[in-house]
Protein backbone atom coordinates (compact mmCIF):
# COMPACT_ATOMS: atom_id res chain seq x y z
CA UNK A 1 0.00 0.00 0.00
CA UNK A 2 1.15 3.51 -0.82
CA UNK A 3 2.24 5.68 2.09
CA UNK A 4 1.48 9.35 2.61
CA UNK A 5 4.71 11.24 1.99
CA UNK A 6 6.25 13.42 4.67
CA UNK A 7 4.77 16.93 4.60
CA UNK A 8 8.17 18.64 5.01
CA UNK A 9 9.43 17.79 1.54
CA UNK A 10 11.94 20.05 -0.21
CA UNK A 11 9.42 21.16 -2.84
CA UNK A 12 6.90 22.22 -0.17
CA UNK A 13 9.15 24.99 1.21
CA UNK A 14 8.49 27.08 -1.88
CA UNK A 15 4.70 27.42 -1.51
CA UNK A 16 5.25 27.95 2.21
CA UNK A 17 7.56 30.91 1.60
CA UNK A 18 6.17 32.46 -1.56
CA UNK A 19 3.03 34.11 -0.18
CA UNK A 20 4.97 36.48 2.09
CA UNK A 21 6.62 38.48 -0.72
CA UNK A 22 3.40 38.49 -2.76
CA UNK A 23 1.53 40.20 0.07
CA UNK A 24 4.36 42.43 1.33
CA UNK A 25 5.54 43.73 -2.03
CA UNK A 26 2.08 44.53 -3.41
CA UNK A 27 1.23 46.47 -0.25
CA UNK A 28 4.68 48.16 -0.34
CA UNK A 29 3.94 49.34 -3.88
CA UNK A 30 0.51 50.66 -2.80
CA UNK A 31 2.12 52.52 0.13
CA UNK A 32 4.58 54.20 -2.24
CA UNK A 33 1.76 55.19 -4.62
CA UNK A 34 -0.27 56.65 -1.76
CA UNK A 35 2.89 58.49 -0.62
CA UNK A 36 2.88 60.36 -3.95
CA UNK A 37 -0.34 62.08 -2.96
CA UNK A 38 -0.18 62.17 0.82
CA UNK A 39 3.05 63.33 2.36
CA UNK A 40 2.60 61.67 5.75
CA UNK A 41 5.77 59.80 6.60
CA UNK A 42 3.93 56.59 7.42
CA UNK A 43 3.32 55.90 3.72
CA UNK A 44 6.89 56.65 2.66
CA UNK A 45 8.74 54.96 5.52
CA UNK A 46 6.13 52.22 5.89
CA UNK A 47 6.50 51.44 2.20
CA UNK A 48 10.26 51.17 2.58
CA UNK A 49 9.98 48.80 5.57
CA UNK A 50 7.48 46.63 3.66
CA UNK A 51 9.75 46.73 0.63
CA UNK A 52 12.74 45.50 2.64
CA UNK A 53 10.71 42.72 4.31
CA UNK A 54 9.16 41.75 1.00
CA UNK A 55 12.48 41.67 -0.78
CA UNK A 56 14.12 39.48 1.87
CA UNK A 57 11.27 36.99 1.62
CA UNK A 58 11.32 37.26 -2.18
CA UNK A 59 14.97 36.19 -2.38
CA UNK A 60 14.21 33.36 0.06
CA UNK A 61 11.39 32.30 -2.29
CA UNK A 62 13.73 32.39 -5.28
CA UNK A 63 16.07 30.08 -3.36
CA UNK A 64 13.31 27.66 -2.29
CA UNK A 65 11.93 27.77 -5.85
CA UNK A 66 15.30 26.74 -7.21
CA UNK A 67 15.35 23.79 -4.81
CA UNK A 68 11.82 22.78 -5.86
CA UNK A 69 12.69 23.12 -9.56
CA UNK A 70 15.09 20.18 -9.47
CA UNK A 71 12.32 17.93 -8.14
CA UNK A 72 9.15 18.99 -9.93
CA UNK A 73 10.77 19.42 -13.37
CA UNK A 74 11.13 15.65 -13.57
CA UNK A 75 7.41 15.09 -12.90
CA UNK A 76 5.34 17.81 -14.54
CA UNK A 77 4.14 17.54 -18.14
CA UNK A 78 5.10 21.04 -19.34
CA UNK A 79 8.38 22.28 -17.82
CA UNK A 80 8.35 25.27 -20.21
CA UNK A 81 5.79 26.89 -17.87
CA UNK A 82 8.17 26.29 -14.98
CA UNK A 83 11.03 27.89 -16.92
CA UNK A 84 8.90 30.96 -17.62
CA UNK A 85 7.85 31.07 -13.95
CA UNK A 86 11.54 30.99 -12.99
CA UNK A 87 12.53 33.71 -15.48
CA UNK A 88 9.70 35.98 -14.38
CA UNK A 89 10.59 35.41 -10.71
CA UNK A 90 14.18 36.51 -11.38
CA UNK A 91 12.94 39.57 -13.27
CA UNK A 92 10.60 40.40 -10.36
CA UNK A 93 13.43 40.05 -7.84
CA UNK A 94 15.67 42.42 -9.82
CA UNK A 95 12.93 44.99 -10.43
CA UNK A 96 12.12 45.21 -6.72
CA UNK A 97 15.82 45.17 -5.78
CA UNK A 98 16.46 48.08 -8.13
CA UNK A 99 13.34 49.85 -6.83
CA UNK A 100 14.51 49.45 -3.24
CA UNK A 101 17.99 50.62 -4.25
CA UNK A 102 16.58 53.86 -5.69
CA UNK A 103 14.28 54.25 -2.68
CA UNK A 104 17.17 53.91 -0.21
CA UNK A 105 19.31 56.34 -2.19
CA UNK A 106 16.41 58.82 -2.04
CA UNK A 107 16.03 58.42 1.70
CA UNK A 108 19.68 58.34 2.67
CA UNK A 109 22.33 60.97 2.24
CA UNK A 110 22.30 61.69 -1.49
CA UNK A 111 20.25 64.85 -2.16
CA UNK A 112 20.55 64.38 -5.93
CA UNK A 113 18.13 61.45 -5.68
CA UNK A 114 15.52 63.42 -3.76
CA UNK A 115 13.76 64.90 -6.80
CA UNK A 116 10.52 63.81 -8.46
CA UNK A 117 12.37 62.14 -11.34
CA UNK A 118 13.91 59.46 -9.12
CA UNK A 119 10.66 59.07 -7.24
CA UNK A 120 8.93 58.26 -10.53
CA UNK A 121 11.76 55.92 -11.55
CA UNK A 122 11.23 54.06 -8.28
CA UNK A 123 7.45 53.91 -8.84
CA UNK A 124 8.03 52.67 -12.39
CA UNK A 125 10.37 49.90 -11.16
CA UNK A 126 7.94 48.86 -8.42
CA UNK A 127 4.97 48.96 -10.82
CA UNK A 128 6.81 46.77 -13.32
CA UNK A 129 7.87 44.47 -10.49
CA UNK A 130 4.28 44.23 -9.28
CA UNK A 131 3.21 43.31 -12.81
CA UNK A 132 5.83 40.59 -13.19
CA UNK A 133 5.07 39.40 -9.63
CA UNK A 134 1.41 38.97 -10.56
CA UNK A 135 2.29 37.07 -13.73
CA UNK A 136 4.82 34.92 -11.83
CA UNK A 137 2.09 34.06 -9.32
CA UNK A 138 -0.31 33.19 -12.12
CA UNK A 139 2.28 30.84 -13.66
CA UNK A 140 2.96 29.29 -10.24
CA UNK A 141 -0.75 28.68 -9.73
CA UNK A 142 -1.02 27.08 -13.16
CA UNK A 143 1.89 24.77 -12.27
CA UNK A 144 0.12 23.64 -9.11
CA UNK A 145 -3.51 23.48 -10.27
CA UNK A 146 -2.97 22.25 -13.82
CA UNK A 147 0.13 20.09 -13.43
CA UNK A 148 0.06 19.21 -9.72
CA UNK A 149 3.62 20.48 -9.30
CA UNK A 150 4.87 19.45 -5.86
CA UNK A 151 1.48 18.03 -4.97
CA UNK A 152 0.94 14.52 -3.63
CA UNK A 153 -2.01 12.95 -5.44
CA UNK A 154 -3.77 10.41 -3.18
CA UNK A 155 -4.72 7.00 -4.50
CA UNK A 156 -8.28 6.61 -5.82
CA UNK A 157 -9.47 4.57 -2.83
CA UNK A 158 -7.61 6.80 -0.29
CA UNK A 159 -6.31 3.61 1.35
CA UNK A 160 -3.12 5.30 2.57
CA UNK A 161 -5.21 7.57 4.80
CA UNK A 162 -6.91 4.70 6.69
CA UNK B 1 21.86 65.35 -20.51
CA UNK B 2 22.11 63.52 -17.19
CA UNK B 3 18.40 62.71 -17.31
CA UNK B 4 18.68 61.31 -20.82
CA UNK B 5 21.61 59.13 -19.78
CA UNK B 6 19.71 57.82 -16.75
CA UNK B 7 16.66 57.13 -18.90
CA UNK B 8 18.81 55.16 -21.33
CA UNK B 9 20.41 53.16 -18.49
CA UNK B 10 17.03 52.39 -16.95
CA UNK B 11 15.39 51.27 -20.19
CA UNK B 12 18.45 49.17 -21.06
CA UNK B 13 18.30 47.59 -17.61
CA UNK B 14 14.63 46.68 -18.07
CA UNK B 15 15.37 44.99 -21.41
CA UNK B 16 18.40 43.27 -19.88
CA UNK B 17 16.27 41.78 -17.10
CA UNK B 18 14.06 40.09 -19.65
CA UNK B 19 16.88 39.16 -21.99
CA UNK B 20 18.73 37.33 -19.20
CA UNK B 21 16.08 34.61 -18.95
CA UNK B 22 16.88 31.36 -20.68
CA UNK B 23 14.30 29.91 -22.99
CA UNK B 24 14.29 26.23 -23.82
CA UNK B 25 12.92 24.23 -26.72
CA UNK B 26 10.57 21.29 -26.89
CA UNK B 27 11.55 18.77 -29.58
CA UNK B 28 10.12 15.46 -30.77
CA UNK B 29 11.46 12.18 -29.39
CA UNK B 30 14.68 11.23 -31.13
CA UNK B 31 18.43 11.57 -31.17
CA UNK B 32 20.11 14.96 -31.18
CA UNK B 33 23.72 16.13 -31.22
CA UNK B 34 24.93 19.31 -29.63
CA UNK B 35 27.15 21.09 -27.15
CA UNK B 36 26.65 21.28 -23.40
CA UNK B 37 25.89 24.91 -22.64
CA UNK B 38 25.48 24.57 -18.87
CA UNK B 39 25.80 21.85 -16.23
CA UNK B 40 23.82 22.02 -12.96
CA UNK B 41 25.36 19.29 -10.76
CA UNK B 42 23.01 19.89 -7.80
CA UNK B 43 20.02 19.09 -10.01
CA UNK B 44 21.79 16.59 -12.31
CA UNK B 45 20.64 18.75 -15.15
CA UNK B 46 22.25 19.88 -18.39
CA UNK B 47 21.41 22.35 -21.12
CA UNK B 48 22.37 21.19 -24.59
CA UNK B 49 22.49 23.51 -27.59
CA UNK B 50 21.73 21.43 -30.65
CA UNK B 51 23.31 21.95 -34.06
CA UNK B 52 20.18 23.83 -35.16
CA UNK B 53 20.47 26.21 -32.17
CA UNK B 54 17.72 24.75 -30.01
CA UNK B 55 18.30 24.60 -26.26
CA UNK B 56 17.29 21.30 -24.65
CA UNK B 57 16.91 21.29 -20.87
CA UNK B 58 17.53 17.75 -19.68
CA UNK B 59 17.02 16.48 -16.15
CA UNK B 60 18.71 13.13 -15.66
CA UNK B 61 16.63 10.33 -14.18
CA UNK B 62 17.68 7.06 -12.55
CA UNK B 63 17.34 5.36 -15.92
CA UNK B 64 19.37 7.86 -17.97
CA UNK B 65 22.43 6.10 -19.39
CA UNK B 66 25.49 8.30 -19.52
CA UNK B 67 28.45 6.94 -21.46
CA UNK B 68 31.77 7.85 -23.02
CA UNK B 69 33.49 5.59 -25.57
CA UNK B 70 30.94 2.89 -24.79
CA UNK B 71 31.61 2.83 -21.03
CA UNK B 72 29.26 4.20 -18.40
CA UNK B 73 30.53 7.30 -16.65
CA UNK B 74 29.40 9.47 -13.76
CA UNK B 75 27.49 12.74 -14.15
CA UNK B 76 30.49 14.60 -12.70
CA UNK B 77 32.49 14.09 -15.93
CA UNK B 78 30.14 16.42 -17.80
CA UNK B 79 31.46 19.89 -18.49
CA UNK B 80 30.38 22.96 -20.38
CA UNK B 81 31.48 22.84 -24.04
CA UNK B 82 31.46 19.04 -24.37
CA UNK B 83 29.96 17.58 -27.53
CA UNK B 84 27.20 15.09 -26.74
CA UNK B 85 24.61 12.96 -28.46
CA UNK B 86 21.32 12.55 -26.60
CA UNK B 87 18.38 10.22 -27.00
CA UNK B 88 15.32 12.00 -25.71
CA UNK B 89 11.76 10.88 -25.16
CA UNK B 90 9.07 13.56 -25.28
CA UNK B 91 6.29 13.14 -22.71
CA UNK B 92 3.79 15.97 -22.88
CA UNK B 93 6.25 18.84 -23.23
CA UNK B 94 8.82 17.23 -20.94
CA UNK B 95 12.01 15.80 -22.41
CA UNK B 96 13.31 12.71 -20.66
CA UNK B 97 16.94 11.95 -21.49
CA UNK B 98 17.14 8.19 -22.12
CA UNK B 99 20.83 8.19 -23.04
CA UNK B 100 23.60 10.75 -23.19
CA UNK B 101 26.81 9.88 -25.03
CA UNK B 102 29.89 12.09 -24.69
CA UNK B 103 31.42 12.41 -28.16
CA UNK B 104 34.86 13.78 -27.32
Amino acid sequence: MEEIPDFWRTEVFHPLSVHFPIALLVVAFLFKVVALKYSREVWERGGTVLLIAGLVTLWISVFTGDLADGIVSRKICDPTILKEHENMAWATAWFFSAGLGVDLLRQLKYPIFKNMFFRLIMILLLATGTGTLTYTGHLGASLVYQQAAGVYVPSQDCAEFE
Amino acid sequence: MKTRLLNTVLISAIFLFFACGESTSVVESGTYQGTIQEVEPSKTEIYVETDDNQILELYFTDSTELSRNGSRVEFSVLEEGMEVEVDVEKKGKRLNPLAVRVLQ
